[in-house]
């Protein structure tokens, strides 16, 4: 990462101000300043708490000697007198110092025997800040004896000392100095991480905050300087410690909880955690009901979260919280501190300024070090943070990149297949073209075969004719070759007979001879019938030519008024032996209508077409041919003013008939039911193109065995025709 | 065996050629002619004829078929397809089906006509000769082989004559043989002329 944790950075004054301040305190606290170190101290407890001054001369033999430098009684609710001996020869301006502000009330009495010479009150109890280290007057008389009366919910510890009266001042300022160095950096402490606070937002940063709070207060509380701030309240004087003890207990478990994230990390510890809240809660309870030794005990116990928080830190370090590590080194010297506090408050170690600093200064570097864990913590977290921005961000860069890639993939696929689908099309396409080319092909074949079928049909039709014209031609000419030569043979002989010449009869006779072996009467018949079949043939050539002249041009487009009677006659006609001779055709053709604007040559092919069909139809049911019967009739539509508005050709045979699948499709191209190869199926369709192309309407009724009739209606309105004409 | 006239039947559906082509050719051959190809089947039945014409586009039947028709009971007449218009199936069909011997068209050449009716007849003869040739050479095979039977017979018999009556008959039988030959090898020769 490119930037630097800014809290790390902002932390570096604070620990340079840290150092100068430890620097400080090496200088300047004061060290040992116990000038007499033969005081002398007896006690005895009073549990019930009401013997007085006066009565105290009598209890001199339950006095116990009180040994070491800070005689420590613990605990307990009884008045503890003290006789403090061995002041005596110290100097006039000697005090009696008990340097221990915590205890809550401390009552001095200068005692000669039962008499009680003079008392001074002091301890915490009375709230006053001149009692922060309470020192005593020496009686005046050595003879005299100087009593103490102490209670105090909090331990008993008694650190006396003779000093100097201006080094109890000194020592109070140089407390007061520290106290307020202290306060400051705690101050400092609090202020900036109270500005962190707020600005982060962060909710372990407030429960940090109350950490510093609470724990400075404990630090005042302990030195005394509480009562600054509550002193008129005698109450909090006394419980002050305890509460701020509790408060603080508290603040460091829920921020040791937000920090360590327990409920994360450490599930089963939260139990303990909340085990030991209890046990601050219930010591404020105490606090309050009135019981503060209680209080402080359970405080005391509660002093069990540190190792506590300790152990967790470092468990939680084990499991992966790098914050933890800061976490825990402040912990541990937060714990040295007490445990040094604590060794010291036993005699254990050297009680000295020295070592009464220990608590103050780890203190400070706990709070300190808290806050770099906290900023650490933050830079984590924002690391993890960036980290995870940055992952979402990579993230939504790749994501962008691959919608990107796939939108590229796409759009190559979409032109890929938009390709594949153009080139598909075009294949298509070609097939299409080759396909309708193919049925071009295979309309032009199918109108070439019938017009070859017609040519062979006109072919035949014309050659029997010409063939017997002409054979009779050849026949005749022999036969009347025959009979010139009998009419020779004849007019000599009457020539001779005429002229009387001899040999006349016997010209006559052989004569009559040839006529006789010609077979002369033959020969007459044979010609009369040779000229009827010359005349015969001449007229059906020239019929049949004629048809073809009305066919017109046979592949024209031509449009010529045509008659339609004409055109069924010829295409009868021309039709020949493949309709006469197969089948009765009937035909009826109604005089007078009027003619037809017509393709005539793909007209006779419709009629000649159908006509066929229909023949074949009858041959296929009746083998005899009388029963075979095609009808074929042309009628005119009248309006209903009398105007012939259409034509109608019928051609109805009694042959096979169709099915009515059949029916439907006979029109189909390429649909046929005659054998492979001896239909293409083409005819019908062709036929039906061409009546769409006159406008006409087909009418197919049919019906299995009975026979089909085609019902072909012409429209005779020019509008059509013109249309026709067009196109 | 050979006959003077040459009898030819003619079958179309158009009378006019029938009457046409009898007044051609009646002067040289018999003519026959008929409509109806059942009247044409009839009439091969009852009378032998060398050649017989047919037209090909009849109503009912074509002249291919007819042929086809008539081929097993009378193979050795020639057969002449006639026709106004031959296309190719109707020709492959004629050879093929019909084993028609000639093929006219109409209008016929006369003189073409008589030629091929001419060379049907000889055609129809050759075939029938062969046929009794054929005959003719197995029966004398048959002789042959009873004369042998008999000479078998003869020597079974015995007898002091035996030896002497074998050997007059297989000189005779040698003989016979010998004169088959000639006329076998004459004939031979006068087939493949």
């Amino acid at each position: 990462m490119g930037k630097s944790p800014p809290y790390g950075r902002v932390n570096l004054p604070l620990w340079v101000c840290f150092l100068g301040c430890v620097a400080f305190f090496s200088g300047c606290i004061p060290h040992s300043e116990r000038t007499v170190d033969a005081l002398l101290l007896e006690s005895f407890a009073d549990p019930t708490g009401f013997v007085r001054p006066e009565q105290v001369h009598f209890k001199e033999r339950q006095l116990e000697r009180l040994t070491g430098d800070r005689p420590n009684l613990g605990s307990t609710d009884a008045a503890v007198w003290i006789r403090v001996s061995g002041w005596q020869g110290a100097p006039r301006n000697a005090r009696v110092v008990l340097d221990n502000p915590t205890l809550d009330s401390v009552d001095a009495f200068i005692l000669d025997g039962t008499r009680v010479l003079g008392t001074v009150e002091s301890g915490a109890a009375h709230g006053r800040s001149s009692d922060l280290i309470p020192s005593f007057a020496l009686p005046l008389n050595e003879a005299h004896e100087l009593w103490f009366r102490v209670r105090s919910s909090k331990p008993i510890l008694l650190p006396f000392s003779l000093t100097q009266v201006d080094r109890v001042e000194k020592m109070r300022d140089l407390r007061d100095l520290a106290a307020a160095v202290y306060s400051g950096m705690v101050l400092a402490i609090l202020i900036y991480n109270m500005f962190l606070a707020f600005s982060t937002g962060q909710r372990t940063y407030f429960s940090y905050i109350f950490v510093v709070l609470t724990v400075g207060l404990v630090q005042w509380s302990f030195n005394g300087y509480d009562r600054l701030i509550w002193g008129q309240y005698s109450w909090m004087a006394v419980n002050g410690l305890v509460l701020m003890g509790a408060l603080s207990g508290l603040a460091a478990l829920v921020f040791a909880r937000h920090f360590l994230e327990v409920r994360r990390h450490t599930p089963r510890w939260n139990r303990l955690i909340q085990v030991l809240l209890g046990v601050y809660g219930a010591a404020l309870i105490s606090a309050f009901v009135g019981q503060p030794r209680l209080a402080y005990n359970l405080v005391n116990l509660g002093a069990l979260s540190a190792p506590a928080i300790l152990v967790l830190s470092a468990v939680s370090w084990r499991k992966g919280n790098t914050s933890a590590l800061w976490f825990l080194v402040a912990w541990t010297i937060f714990l040295i501190a007490v445990t040094m506090q604590a060794l010291r408050d036993f005699g254990v170690v050297a009680s000295t300024q020295m070592t009464a600093a220990f608590m103050p200064i780890g203190t400070v570097l706990e709070m300190l070090l808290l806050s770099f864990a906290l900023g650490d913590r933050i830079n984590v977290l924002k690391r993890s943070s960036d980290q995870a921005n940055a992952k979402a961000l990579a993230a939504s860069l790749e994501n962008e990149r691959i919608v990107k890639e796939q939108n590229a993939e796409l759009e190559a696929r979409v032109r890929l297949r938009t390709e594949d689908l153009a080139k598909a099309n075009r294949g298509l396409t070609n097939a299409l073209d080759d396909l309708k080319g193919a049925q071009d092909q295979l309309i032009q074949n199918e109108k070439l075969a019938s017009l070859g079928q017609m040519t062979a049909g006109i072919a035949h039709e014309l050659n029997n004719p010409i063939n017997y014209v002409q054979s009779n031609a050849t026949s005749l000419r022999r036969d009347l070759e025959e009979l010139i030569e009998i009419v020779n043979a004849h007019s000599l002989a009457l020539e001779a007979l005429s002229e009387g010449s001899p040999g006349a009869m016997e010209m006559v006779t052989s004569a009559r001879e040839k006529a006789r072996s010609l077979d002369l009467g033959f020969l007459i018949e044979e010609s009369r019938q040779l000229i009827q079949g010359i005349l015969d043939g001449a007229d059906r050539t020239a019929h049949i030519v004629g048809g073809l002249r009305v066919f017109g041009r046979m592949d024209g487009d031509k449009l010529v008024a045509a008659s339609l009677a004409e055109l069924l006659e010829a295409s009868i006609t021309v039709l020949g032996n493949r309709a006469r001779n197969r089948a009765r055709i009937a035909v009826e053709l109604e005089e007078g209508v009027p003619d037809l604007w017509c393709q005539s040559g793909k007209l006779s092919q419709v009629f000649m077409n159908i006509i066929v069909n229909a023949v074949q139809a009858t041959e296929s049911r009746w083998p005899e041919m009388e029963d075979r019967v095609v009808e074929v009739a042309l009628t005119g539509v009248k309006d209903d003013d009398g105007k012939c508005e259409a034509l109608q050709v019928v051609v109805r045979d009694n042959g096979t008939g169709m099915d009515e699948l059949t029916r439907q499709r006979i029109f189909d191209p390429f649909y046929t039911t005659k054998d492979v190869g001896k239909g293409t199926g083409l005819g019908l369709s062709i036929v039906k193109g061409i009546l769409d192309d006159h406008n006409a309407q087909v009418v197919v009724e049919s019906e299995t065995d009975a026979g089909t009739s085609f019902t072909l209606t012409f429209p005779l309105n020019a509008d059509a025709s013109a249309e026709s004409e067009a196109a | 065996m050979a006959e003077d006239i040459i009898r030819v039947l003619y079958l179309d559906d158009e009378e006019p050629n029938l009457f046409s082509f009898k007044a051609a050719f009646r002067r040289q051959f018999e003519i026959h002619t008929c409509v109806e190809p059942h009247q044409a089947v009839r009439l091969l039945d009852e009378h032998e004829f060398h050649v017989v014409l047919s037209d090909q586009r009849m109503p009912r039947i074509s002249g291919v078929e007819f042929f086809e028709l008539i081929m097993p009971d009378h193979p050795d007449v020639s057969r002449v397809l006639v026709t106004g218009y031959a296309d190719t199936d109707a020709v492959v069909d004629a050879i093929n089906k019909g084993q028609v011997y000639r093929f006219v068209s109409k209008p016929w050449n006369e003189e073409e006509l008589r030629n091929v009716i001419e060379a049907g007849y000889q055609l129809n003869r050759s075939r029938v000769r062969n046929a009794a040739q054929g005959s003719e050479v197995l029966a004398m095979l048959e002789g042959l082989a009873s004369d042998v039977t008999g000479l078998v017979g003869r020597l079974a018999e015995g007898g002091p004559d035996a030896a002497a009556d074998v050997e007059s008959a297989l000189r005779d039988l040698k003989e016979k043989v010998l004169q088959e030959r000639q006329r076998y090898a004459s004939w031979m020769d006068k087939t493949a002329q």
